[in-house]
């Protein structure tokens, strides 16, 4: 199979993933990956998964079959799916011959989707990933973000596709793990840290998501000078100037910054998923606990 | 796992030896190492490992850490000190450029961590040249910066910004994304700087 998509229309942030690049942190470079793991997955058991996915944002995107035949899977937010001006069901699959043009537009919630398709993406793996580093500038077509007129080739075909289990949107509070530097904030921070509502700011991308902190829990905080550590994806690091930041997939290696906290993996997928304006409350839980609802044996 | 809140050379060193001694005999279901400054990151994978298990097997390893080890290996870097901050940095420790260089080069530093940025390296701990960063932020230095500050070197391997003084430049570069493995350098490897001919 030999599949050739252009894209007609694409949002600043839309980049090719898969997985990850893990194990690449002493050579400076984070993971990546989809900002939405399970939608991801989700995205390619729909599509019959070949190799790698398109990430796209709010922004929406749009290709266009040049040449062959295709199935598409496409899951994530809420989005409005549509080939050639006729709706599909949101999330759902589609099969696409020459010529047809798919187009998302964002839809009630939600800041990504994913398209999958049943072949693989062409595109050359760097350390074992063809995912898309904004940060490091490696992966996807030239380490770069994609753009209108970009040329994607599927070759290969992808496994039978299966119907995922429907992702309920969970919503309450994101909860978390104490971070590495916890302890260096006051017992009475920490339980203000709880009671607060915080709320997802417009300066969010691939790297971090910014909080406004609209009670001041860190207007005091002070700026402590640490030993730098690696940070994981997740980490609530305290910014020098009280700005608290969820670091994301795209984030940077390692942090001088104290991290009071981490948003547990189980819930890291629905964080992303808030837009800007949404609040934000915080609970934490024990690592037990975290993992417990990692295997799905909790919820 | 954490050796200390500040850069020591004790804690320093703990952290490389416990790494080296992880990549050795690997703990299973741990997913990835990574050696910090003074600590030690163990990434695991909750669907295969427990954490009461690895800090079991990280006990175990504790143990035998005093004296372990591997030998170190050794780099020598040519450098060009042309960098713009050069004099002013001389001129902060009360010596001379040349005498400044000189004692920079005087003897191997020891990489004290990676990973702040692709193929970036800290080195040190210079002998009694300790300087403070910059106050003012450079936005933009290219890739084979040699930096100053804090009683350490660092070599750059991308552009990036830096509140470090910018005493030079390598040809050398400890990044290539399609290397196997992409950087070269790790913890513990010993650097001698030497001026570029």
């Amino acid at each position: 199979m030999s599949v050739i998509l252009k894209l007609t229309r694409a949002g600043p942030l839309t980049s090719i993933q898969d997985l990850g690049r893990f194990g690449m942190l002493r050579h400076g470079i984070s993971a990546s990956g989809p900002m939405d793991r399970a939608a991801y997955v989700s995205a390619g058991q729909l599509a019959g998964g070949g190799q790698g996915g398109v990430e796209f944002t709010t922004a929406g995107v749009e290709i266009t079959i040049a040449y062959g035949r295709c199935r598409v899977g496409f899951t994530g937010g809420n989005f409005v799916g549509r080939v050639n001006d006729q709706a599909l069901a949101w999330p759902g699959a589609a099969e696409l011959g020459t010529g047809d043009r798919l187009a998302i537009t964002p839809g009630a919630w939600g800041n990504y989707g994913y398209l999958r398709f049943d072949g693989d993406i062409d595109a050359q793996s760097m350390m074992g990933s063809i995912a898309t580093s904004s940060r490091a500038g490696l992966g996807g077509l030239a380490g770069r973000a994609l753009q209108v007129g970009d040329v994607i080739e599927l070759s290969g075909s992808g496994a039978e596709p299966i119907v995922p289990a429907a992702r309920e949107r969970a919503d309450g509070p994101i909860r978390i793990i104490w971070g590495i530097h916890a302890d260096f904030f006051s017992q009475e921070l920490r339980l203000k840290f709880l009671d607060a509502s915080f709320a997802v700011s417009s300066r969010l991308d691939r790297m971090g998501v910014r909080l406004d902190d609209n009670d001041k829990v860190f207007a005091d905080a002070s700026n402590l000078s640490l030993v730098s550590d690696a940070i994981v994806p997740g980490d609530i690091q305290i910014l020098g100037d009280g700005t608290p930041i969820v670091l994301m997939r795209d984030h940077q290696p390692t942090g001088g910054y104290p991290r009071i906290a981490s948003v547990i993996t189980a819930d890291l997928d629905r964080f992303a998923q808030l837009r800007p304006g949404s609040a934000v409350a915080f609970r934490p839980v024990t690592v037990e606990h975290a993992h417990a609802l990692l295997r799905g044996s909790k919820t | 796992m954490r050796f200390g809140t500040t850069l020591t050379d004790v804690a320093n060193r703990a952290a490389i030896v416990l790494a080296a001694m992880l990549d050795n005999a690997p703990i299973p279901g741990v997913v990835e190492i990574m050696p910090n400054l003074v600590s030690v990151l163990l990434r695991y994978d909750p669907l295969l490992a427990s954490p009461s298990v690895i800090q079991g097997e990280l006990r175990l390893r504790l143990f035998g850490l005093a004296g372990a080890g591997r030998e170190p290996r050794r780099w020598t870097i040519p450098v060009v000190f042309d960098g713009p901050d050069l004099a002013e940095t001389a001129e902060a420790l009360c010596m001379s450029t040349e005498a400044f260089i000189t004692a920079h080069n005087a003897a191997p530093l020891r990489v004290l961590a990676t990973g702040f940025a692709p193929g970036f390296v800290y080195c040190g701990l210079h002998n009694g040249l300790i300087l403070p960063r910059r106050t003012v932020v450079r936005p933009s230095v290219p890739a084979g910066s040699v930096l100053f500050a804090a009683g350490q070197t660092a070599i750059t391997a991308t552009e990036m910004p830096t509140g470090w003084h910018v005493i030079g430049r390598t040809a050398f570069s400890n990044f290539d994304p399609a290397g196997h493995p992409p950087t070269l350098i790790g913890s513990g490897d010993l650097i001698a700087f030497e001026i570029a001919r």
